[in-house]
Order: C-alpha cells, then sequence, then structure tokens
C-alpha cells in the first residue's frame, strides 16, 4: 500500500464522521454511560481479584505480626502486635544464609541454563545434522520426566563426588532446562533468515552470530526465560530437602518447612520466615511487572 | 579347556562337607562381639526427624547430643535429619554407602526398617545383662513397644498416648463441669452436642484421619472395642471385623450428629489451640502447641482417652524408637552408648519436658531431681503419665507395601466417617484390597 492510497483513504474516511446525521448522535450519552458502567464493573472485578490475590499476602504479614496467643484472631487488624515471631525465626534457623544460599543458587542456574539453552538452541534452529529431530525430541521427553524420578540417581552420584550437603551440589543438577531449549529453539527459528545471511555475508560466524545477532534480539525471550528460571528455582523443594543436611547449606524453603514439626506447627515464625523468604521475589514481581506476565503468557503457566 | 578334572574322591567329599559344616556352624561364633568400651575415637550418624525441624524438638536433641558429645570425647555424634514422611534420606544414603549407624525410626516403619534398612535386635549385639540393667526400671510394656517377631529392634524414645484436650472454659460456659471430663465416647457425644447447644462453638475434633495421621490414633480406638486392625502374628488384617466396624461407626454417628469436626490435623489442632472447639482428641506431644495458643485465652485441661462403655481403654503409642543399624561393632558399641544416654533417666527427662514426650521410667516421676517439680507445674501431662500402665504398641504394618495398606485402610475409615459410604462394606472392600499387598 502505498503512502498516497492511505492518504485518499484517509481523505476519504474523515467526512465520514463529520457528516453524520444528527439522530444518529442521540445514544451517544447511553452508550457513554454503557461504557463508564463496563469500565466501573470491569474495574470492580479487578479490584475483588487483586483482594483475592493480595489478601493472603497481607494475611501472612499480619499474622508474622500477631504474639503467639494471638495467632488464631480473625481480626482483620491485628489487636496486639509484635516483632518476636520474626526474632524467634532469624534464631531458630540461619534464614539469612538461607537466603543468601537461595539467592545464590536461583542467580546462578539462571545463567547457567540460558547459557546452555543459548547454545543448544541455537544448534537445533541453525544446524541440521542427523538425528536432530531425535535429539530435540529426547530433550522435549527430559522435560515430561519429573524431578523425583532421577532425584536417587542424581543424589548417588553427588554422594560419590563427595559434594553432599554443599551448595554446589544444589546447581549442579540444573546445568540444562529443557523448557529453557525449546523455549529458545522456538524464537530461533522463527528469526529473520535473511538477517543471518547478511550477518554470514559479513563474515560473521556461528558464535558471533548468536551473541551479536541473535542474542541481542532475543532480549525479551531471554528475559523471560531468566525470570521464569529464577523464580521455579527459588521454590526448589525436593531436591534442597534431600540433599542438605544442615540448615546453612539449605535453601529458604526448607527453612520455612521446618517450622512445621510433629508438634505442631509455629504459624507465627512461619510467616515471619515466608514474609522474609517472598521479599525477593515481590521484589522481582515489582520491578519487572511486565516481563514476568509476558514471561508466563509466552511459555504457559508451568 | 576341555581338560577333565580330577573325578572327587570319598575323602575329598567328606573333607569338603566337613569343612562346609565347621564354617557353617562357626559363622555366629565369628561375629565380631561389640567391644565392652571405646577405646579410639569413633563417628556414628544419628538419623533424627527433630533435627530437620526448627522447634522444640530439634533444641532438646542439639542439646542432648551436646551432653552425650562432653560425656563421651572419644564419639562423635553427627545428627542427620530426615524427614519421617518418606525416609527418603535413609534410602539414599543406603544406596550410597553412607553409614546409618542410630535411627528415631516412627514406630509404623519399625518392620521396613528391620526389613530393608538393616536395624538390628538388640539382643544379637548388646549383651544381655548390660541390656537388662539398662532396662531395670522402665516400663515393662513400655519396654514392648518395640518388640518384632519376639525380638527388640527399638527402644521407646520420643513417643506419647492419646490425650482428650479440652478447653474448660467452653464446659463452664455449656453448663458442664469441667472437674468431670467425658470419660466414654457416649459422654463424648452428650458433652459435644451440649458445647455446640449452649456456646455455638464445634464440640469434638481430632487427630484420627486426615494426612500425616498414620493409623496410630485408629488403632488405639479399634482396640478399645475389642478389636485390632491386624492380627497379633501380622499376617492378617482385621479392619473389617465387627469390632472395628462398629468402632468406626461410632466415629461415624459423632460426625453425624454434628459433634464430630471432619477437620485435618493440622485445622483441628488449629481449632482447639484458638479457642473454637471442645474437646480434641490427640497425642500429647502437640500440648505445647496448645498452650501457646491457650495463654491468656482460655484453660486448657487434659483427660484420658475415652472408653466404649465399660470396656477398658486400650491406648497405643504414638511416636519414634531408637534403632541401631551400625554393622560395625565399635560404632554398635558408640550407638549403645548414646542409645542409653538418650532413654536414660536424665534423657527422658529432657524428652519430657522439654518436648512434650512420656517418660519410660515410672521412678522418674516423682523424683525431684528429675521430672518431680515439673509435673506439679505442668498438669496437663498427668493422663498421659496414667496411662502408660496401659499402654500397647502401634503395630506396624509388614512388607514394602506397608505405607499403602495404611493408606487403603485410613481412606476407607475417613470415607466412612465423613461420608456416606456404609461401614461394612467399605471397610470390607478395602481390607480385601489391602490384604492383597500384604507380603
Amino acid at each position: 500500500m502505498t503512502t498516497d492510497v492511505v492518504r485518499a483513504e484517509r481523505v476519504l474516511t474523515k467526512p465520514q464522521v463529520h457528516t453524520r446525521p444528527q439522530p444518529a448522535a442521540k445514544p451517544r450519552p447511553r452508550a457513554r454511560t454503557r461504557s463508564r458502567l463496563d469500565g466501573a464493573a470491569g474495574h470492580l472485578v479487578m479490584v475483588l481479584l487483586s483482594i483475592v490475590c493480595l489478601f493472603p499476602v497481607y494475611w501472612m504479614v499480619v499474622t508474622s505480626l500477631r504474639p503467639a496467643n494471638a495467632t488464631f484472631e480473625t481480626s482483620i487488624w491485628p489487636t496486639s502486635t509484635s516483632l518476636d515471631n520474626y526474632v524467634y525465626a532469624l534464631q531458630a534457623i540461619p534464614i539469612l544464609r538461607m537466603l543468601g544460599n537461595t539467592l545464590l543458587i536461583a542467580s546462578v542456574v539462571t545463567v547457567i541454563q540460558l547459557f546452555t539453552g543459548l547454545l543448544a538452541a541455537y544448534a537445533f534452529a541453525r544446524w541440521r545434522f542427523r538425528g536432530d529431530k531425535l535429539v530435540y525430541s529426547l530433550v522435549a521427553l527430559t522435560w515430561l520426566v519429573p524431578f523425583q524420578v532421577v532425584m536417587i540417581p542424581n543424589y548417588l552420584l553427588i554422594a560419590k563426588m563427595g559434594l553432599l550437603d554443599s551448595v554446589t551440589a544444589l546447581i549442579l543438577p540444573h546445568f540444562a532446562s529443557a523448557l529453557a531449549i525449546l523455549l529458545l529453539a522456538q524464537s530461533m527459528r522463527s528469526f529473520p533468515r535473511e538477517v543471518i545471511e547478511a550477518a554470514r555475508m559479513d563474515g560473521a560466524r556461528s558464535w558471533r552470530i548468536l551473541w551479536e545477532v541473535m542474542m541481542p534480539n532475543l532480549r525479551g525471550t531471554i528475559a523471560s526465560l531468566a525470570i521464569l528460571i529464577f523464580i521455579s528455582t527459588w521454590n526448589e523443594y525436593f531436591w534442597p530437602l534431600l540433599l542438605s543436611r544442615t540448615p546453612a547449606n539449605s535453601v529458604v524453603q526448607i527453612g520455612i518447612q521446618m517450622f512445621m514439626t510433629t508438634e505442631g506447627t509455629a504459624w507465627g515464625p512461619l510467616m515471619a520466615a515466608s514474609t522474609m523468604a517472598s521479599l525477593p521475589i515481590l521484589f522481582i514481581y515489582v520491578v519487572l511487572q511486565r516481563q514476568v506476565i509476558q514471561s508466563f503468557m509466552k511459555s504457559g503457566i508451568r | 579347556m576341555n581338560r577333565k578334572l580330577p573325578p572327587m574322591t570319598r575323602k575329598t567329599f567328606l573333607i569338603g562337607t566337613l569343612a562346609l559344616l565347621a564354617s557353617g556352624l562357626s559363622l555366629p561364633a565369628m561375629a565380631e562381639a561389640i567391644p565392652a568400651t571405646i577405646d579410639k575415637p569413633v563417628t556414628i550418624t544419628f538419623y533424627n526427624y527433630n533435627l530437620a525441624s526448627a522447634g522444640i524438638g530439634a533444641e532438646a536433641t542439639r542439646k542432648l547430643i551436646a551432653e552425650f558429645m562432653a560425656a563421651n570425647p572419644k564419639i562423635t555424634v553427627e545428627g542427620v535429619p530426615y524427614s519421617s514422611a518418606d525416609s527418603s534420606r535413609i534410602q539414599a544414603d543406603l544406596a550410597a554407602g553412607r553409614p546409618v549407624d542410630l535411627v528415631q525410626t516412627v514406630f509404623s516403619d519399625l518392620d521396613f526398617a528391620v526389613t530393608n534398612f538393616g536395624a538390628q535386635a538388640l539382643e544379637e549385639i548388646i549383651p544381655a545383662d548390660e541390656m537388662a540393667a539398662h532396662f531395670k526400671g522402665m516400663f515393662p510394656n513400655g519396654l514392648k513397644l518395640g518388640v518384632l517377631n519376639g525380638k527388640t529392634y527399638g527402644l521407646a524414645y520420643t513417643f506419647s498416648t492419646p490425650v482428650l484436650f479440652y478447653n474448660a472454659d467452653l464446659f463452664r460456659a455449656a453448663d458442664l463441669d469441667p472437674d468431670k471430663p467425658p470419660k466414654t465416647w457416649q459422654a463424648v457425644k452428650e458433652a459435644g452436642l451440649t458445647v455446640m447447644k449452649k456456646t455455638g462453638k464445634q464440640g469434638f475434633a481430632a487427630g484420627i484421619t486426615g494426612p500425616g495421621a498414620y493409623d496410630w490414633l485408629l488403632q488405639g480406638v479399634v482396640r478399645s472395642n475389642g478389636g485390632e486392625v491386624i492380627s497379633r502374628d501380622r499376617t492378617r488384617l482385621k479392619f473389617a471385623e465387627p469390632e472395628a466396624v462398629e468402632a468406626i461407626a461410632m466415629l461415624k454417628d459423632l460426625h453425624e450428629s454434628g459433634v464430630y469436626q471432619n477437620a485435618d490435623i493440622a485445622s483441628a489442632l488449629d481449632g482447639m489451640a484458638s479457642g473454637n472447639i471442645g474437646m480434641y482428641l490427640q497425642t500429647s506431644a502437640i500440648q505445647g502447641a496448645l498452650i501457646a495458643g491457650a495463654t491468656n485465652k482460655y484453660e486448657l485441661r487434659s483427660s484420658t482417652m475415652p472408653s466404649f462403655g465399660d470396656k477398658p481403654v486400650r491406648p497405643n503409642n504414638s511416636g519414634s524408637a531408637l534403632t541401631i543399624h551400625a554393622a560395625d561393632p565399635l560404632k554398635q558399641r558408640a550407638a549403645w552408648e548414646l542409645m542409653k544416654f538418650l532413654t536414660s533417666a536424665h534423657g527422658y527427662t529432657v524428652i519430657t519436658s522439654e518436648i512434650g514426650y512420656l517418660p519410660l521410667r515410672p521412678a522418674i516421676v516423682a523424683d525431684p531431681n528429675y521430672l518431680g517439680g515439673w509435673i506439679k507445674a505442668h498438669p496437663l501431662v498427668q493422663p498421659n503419665l496414667d496411662q502408660l500402665a496401659v499402654l500397647e504398641p502401634w503395630d506396624p504394618m509388614p512388607g514394602p507395601n506397608y505405607r499403602q495398606i495404611v493408606k487403603t485402610m485410613m481412606d476407607a475409615v475417613e470415607m466412612v466417617i465423613f461420608g456416606n459410604a456404609d461401614p461394612a462394606a467399605a471397610l470390607a472392600d478395602a481390607e480385601a484390597h489391602a490384604q492383597d499387598l500384604m507380603p
């Protein structure tokens, strides 16, 4: 479509708006009211949904501030507040160390999975080699295998390496992610071939094409994937539960679970620990809200 | 390669047979005896599920381990936390060839621990006189809790009995006498209905069913009606027999009358702690959590497990035993020393006063050097102590499918109590399925 044609269309459509007969404009106030009502109803639904989503978070914080004998009070606003639960949680488990471990593990795993994912995805997207589809299918199949199935063999391997109860061992089995490979391979396949061919004609080889041409253009996908990997690793539970023997070498999810005992659940300290544990993730949501939503929309809710 | 082997002569055969017999006969004698003392440094692992928590159980355990190591400088104890929910760490460590020396084993896991985790019978590794000396002063029926197939595999460590906690303030508000708590299930029903009618609060809750409930409390209820969930030789399931069906139908009636709340363990505990339930049947181990909720809110009291009319109450224990898994004699000695320390008068004093379990030694209850003063200040534990004299073992289900057997039984029980299932038919169906899972 040329510019002249577009201009011509605009010229043709414009007068139609201005020459609309007066009676046709009559329903306007009603339509406006209806539109306003629709907007208000929409907002009301969103407000209600927000309350539903935020209330558990609010209740977690409020419960963490209630003293032990007021834990089960149902008043919306606590009748008395205390920081005892935070003090106890900080004393009972090395929660700051656990938070540090979790942050380190989640960050390292995110970087490593993105790196291995980018390399593998490039190979699958750009090269045709014997058995490539089979290997790709096998990678996809591993996504369907729950981690619990390979947990014990992984444990035996880690034990042989003498790495039990270490932060390194919590990272090792997460060097590659099928989700990262599949998601990145799909994005790379839809990357314009012309751009890659142009880069190749300029003398760039695969390494440069990947890092200097493709990666900058896949920033959105990579950011979304990074958020998904980070949150998923942050919430990892079973592997640390099996592997970690000391709280100092464990992660915050295990720390939270430690307040659920055979002698009853210490709700106050548990909520205090949960509040502290959710702060980094809440921070990520607040700062990268749009990217987080996009990441879930792109990959489906995992 | 085709060379013919020389024919075996009669003499060779006889010599060979004698040698085999001799080696076979001498096998028990060859097993290395446990040393009398620890002469060189040794490290043992102590797999403990209390250590996997952040509560009073972990603090008391760490304290006891530290005291033991201070008193036995040649023994190093490595406390290994594990989840009793699946014991996956013990399985994984055994598969990885790591040493598993002493374990805090849940009583329902005892059979599996013996057949799969190499738990040792104390009679086979500890000199009889030493065992007799340590067992002196313990409740005889308490010692039976860890006996399986006639041998002592476990020594009761953190264990308890079912206690009926009740809210004395709700009783008063309902014009019930808090000094006369219900002693029978019929009285529980009547008191529950009165509490509901006059206070609007829930009448009764129990930790019998739901996730993580195990089957220990159910076993006590069924047994108190003259039934049992499994035969004494542990070959046949019996939870669909008339006495068991009657006991479970009584719980169903309690629910249908509105008295027995359908709540899982955590919700029921929270409901009782918050003062919204009149009575709550559960292990005494949770009394710390209940006290925390009741402090300055309402008066918490306790009573013994209810009976079926005139039939005697036959409670069984919950909790754990200590089992020795070490094969090395030196480690066995170290594990035995730790086991003795943890089940000593001092050990049980810490376990009772700091965690909320029971002492297996009655003499320390009144002794001011041990629990005397503490028991006076904590009368809630008294009904628990009263039940020690009639305590019976929590029967572990046999075979590798033991957890599935328990789950099949408990699912059916839950369906009967809170659902529309016919008690006799549903339990018979579940029993038939579960029996197929028996070894």
